[in-house]
């Protein structure tokens, strides 16, 4: 009995593959063109294009580049330099951040590239290792808050970087924020704030996630 | 119950659903619904008056439409109703044009019901967006009416809006308005003072416009008349926390064959103390001058009531823009019902609230109010951080209060979300 052939891709004669595989390399390209983010004149489309490639190439999350364009045609009414300028900025931010923190999630990589807008790029590194499960976007955006407030940057991060060696959850970078936020609008100098609530902050740690059957085992036997 | 009845409840629930959100169109509505006492005319010395407005909000456009009805003698009595568009056009220089479009019936009486249809365009200079000037035009047709032509209006205002929501004595904003009308009507063969007037020869001030009429409706003796007064109008809004107050008073200008000694002068109030974000209790009174256009006479009006708006209206009185953040209570967000992310924000005496950031690609969304200073909105978000920027009656982008923020990369400041793994859109 001869076998009946499989419907797999194979079997689908060579011009229809080619002409699906062009479809599928064309889809990108044909998605820009209708992109608003991506209505440009042509000496800054051209760079954009080029700049958000490579992002795509180098395994940057490339959507958030995407988005600072959007962000620029929206405040800059389309002012292309400006627009360009920014794009390369948060371009090179994206790719330091993968170089210091490694493979961290596509979110992690994008706020610790907005970190790095006020940050020095060495004091990323004290971020580098992390909890699994933990995830280190609440204290970015604390981070990053309180340098805009005024707080001295070397003070920003010695408070933040403490917090998270401790092992802080969440609730209380958030709550961290909300006190020094209170205090910076009372008058207080934002340094002086900032150091006041972290000698008070009660470090509240993440819940660690439940480790494996096998290693539990292990543990017990020792 | 009858059909009518039927159709009036189901008309007055439809106002007060939530129809869906997060279009570019905002359907506002409320009720009113209170004792309502006038001093003269053929309405009911006291009814209980029911009156439901419904209104679509577009960026450049409104299409409202409102009504009144009184229940007299266990019977619904409607006693006007309008439909009205509005186009502006967007501010240029400080500049905005208006066209205005009305289509309104007045049935005080059903045996006197008259019809109108008007349309005026207005050319607004704005100052600071803290004050400024329109001058309009337009011409009104009415029907059924002792006005034979079409009459031509024109309008000529000033305002100023001072101090703003966060402050103790709230926001105060006084207009000044000057509107002409100008029209032939079929004139009583009587003047004011009952003096007999002849259509042929008539006193020197009233023989230079009017021309003998004979009309099979009107009879012999009546005249046709060119009519012409101006009413000069001041108001004060004052919106000072959960309570608003309204006054007017203006002045009628005009010979006494136009003018009636009871529209000469006139004034009203109106106080709106909110209970809660949805009830109003309503109360006020006054002297109206009487309306010719619509044959509608002078009355004093008393009425106390409450007002249920789930979606207030815009105040609307003038194109005001307070762009400040300042105006902004609170800026909240929360997951809500199918993974979506509702943003509440708490702003009074606004007119729109819109928000714009990365989940719109940066394009401005606008929120939907509910209750008094309420504005919502409910958004797919992924998880990570969102980048987030609000504005007010069409002011500058700012950083919601109440959240962190940081410098945007064009010169401004964004406020940051975070949004959990959890509670974000899949």
């Amino acid at each position: 009995m001869i076998p009946l052939p499989s419907r797999t891709f194979l079997n689908v004669p060579r011009s229809l593959r080619v002409g699906a595989l062009l479809l599928l390399t064309a889809l990108p390209v044909a998605a820009q063109e209708t992109d608003p983010c991506f209505k440009l004149d042509q000496p800054t489309k051209y760079p954009v294009e080029s700049i958000i490639d490579s992002a795509r190439t180098l395994g940057l999350p490339w959507m958030p580049l995407r988005s600072q364009v959007c962000e620029g045609i929206a405040k800059t009414k389309g002012d292309g330099k400006r627009i360009l300028a920014a794009l390369r900025d948060h371009f090179n931010r994206l790719k330091l951040a993968q170089t210091t923190l490694g493979a961290v999630s596509d979110d992690e990589l994008e706020a610790a590239a907005t970190v790095l807008k006020v940050a020095k790029p060495s004091q990323l590194v004290a971020f580098r290792e992390r909890q699994k499960g933990r995830s280190d976007l609440e204290a970015f955006t604390v981070w990053t808050d309180l340098i805009t407030r005024g707080v001295p940057s070397e003070d920003a991060f010695i408070a933040i970087s403490k917090l998270w060696r401790d092992g802080a959850d969440d609730a209380t970078f958030r709550s961290l924020w909300k006190d020094v936020q209170a205090d910076i609008s009372q008058g207080l100098n934002p340094g002086a704030a900032l150091q006041n609530r972290v000698r008070e902050a009660p470090v509240r740690a993440t819940a660690k996630p439940p480790q494996p059957e096998g290693q539990k085992e292990n543990q017990s036997s020792r | 119950m009858n059909e009518r009845k039927v159709a009036n409840l189901v008309v007055a629930a439809a106002l007060l659903v939530p129809g869906s959100r997060g279009l570019a169109a905002q359907i506002v509505s409320k009720i009113e619904a209170g004792q309502y006492s006038v001093s003269d005319g053929v309405l009911p010395l006291s009814a209980l008056r029911v009156a439901p407005t419904v209104q679509f909000d577009f960026p450049h456009a409104s299409f409202m439409a409102r009504g009144s009805a009184f229940l007299s003698e266990q019977a619904l009595q409607l006693a006007d109703g309008i439909v009205s568009g509005t186009f502006t056009s967007p501010t240029v220089y400080g500049v905005r044009a208006e066209m205005i479009g009305n289509a309104s019936r007045a049935m005080d009486d059903r045996s006197l019901g008259n019809d109108q249809v008007d349309v005026q365009t207005r050319v607004h200079l704005l100052f600071h967006q803290h004050g400024g000037v329109w001058l309009g035009g337009g011409v009104a047709r009415p029907w059924r009416v002792a006005v034979v032509s079409s009459a031509d209006v024109t309008d000529a205002g000033v305002w100023t809006k001072i101090g703003d929501a966060t402050r103790k004595l709230g926001i105060a904003t006084f207009t000044a308005t000057f509107t002409n009308f100008s029209f032939t009507k079929i004139a009583s063969v009587h003047d004011n003072a009952s003096a007999s007037l002849s259509c042929a020869t008539g006193t020197p001030t009233a023989n230079l416009s009017m021309r003998p009429l004979f009309n099979e409706t009107v009879g012999p003796g009546a005249c046709e008349r060119q009519s012409r007064f101006g009413d000069l109008e001041g108001q004060l809004h004052w919106d000072l926390g959960a309570l608003e107050l309204t006054a007017q008073a203006g002045h009628r200008f005009g010979d006494s064959y136009d003018v009636t000694a009871d529209s000469r002068r006139w004034s009203s109030a109106r106080a709106t103390l909110w209970l809660n974000e949805r009830i109003a209790f309503v109360g006020g009174g006054g002297r109206q001058p009487a309306l010719p256009l619509r044959g509608i006479p002078a009355r004093t009006f008393a009425m106390a009531g409450f007002e249920l708006a789930y979606w207030p209206l815009s105040k609307n009185s003038v194109p005001v823009s307070l762009p400040h953040t300042a105006l902004v209570k609170s800026f909240e967000y929360r997951a809500g019902n199918s993974g979506l992310q509702r943003i509440t924000i708490r702003v009074g005496g606004v007119e729109t609230v819109d928000v714009m950031g990365d989940f719109s690609d940066w394009s401005p969304l606008t929120l939907v109010r509910h209750g008094r200073d309420t504005w919502e909105l409910s958004i797919p978000m992924s998880a990570g951080t969102h980048q987030i920027n609000v504005r007010v009656d069409g002011g500058a982008w700012m950083a919601p209060p109440n959240m962190p923020t940081m410098r945007d990369s064009f010169g401004g400041e964004v406020g940051l979300m975070v949004i959990a793994p959890d509670k974000a859109t899949h």
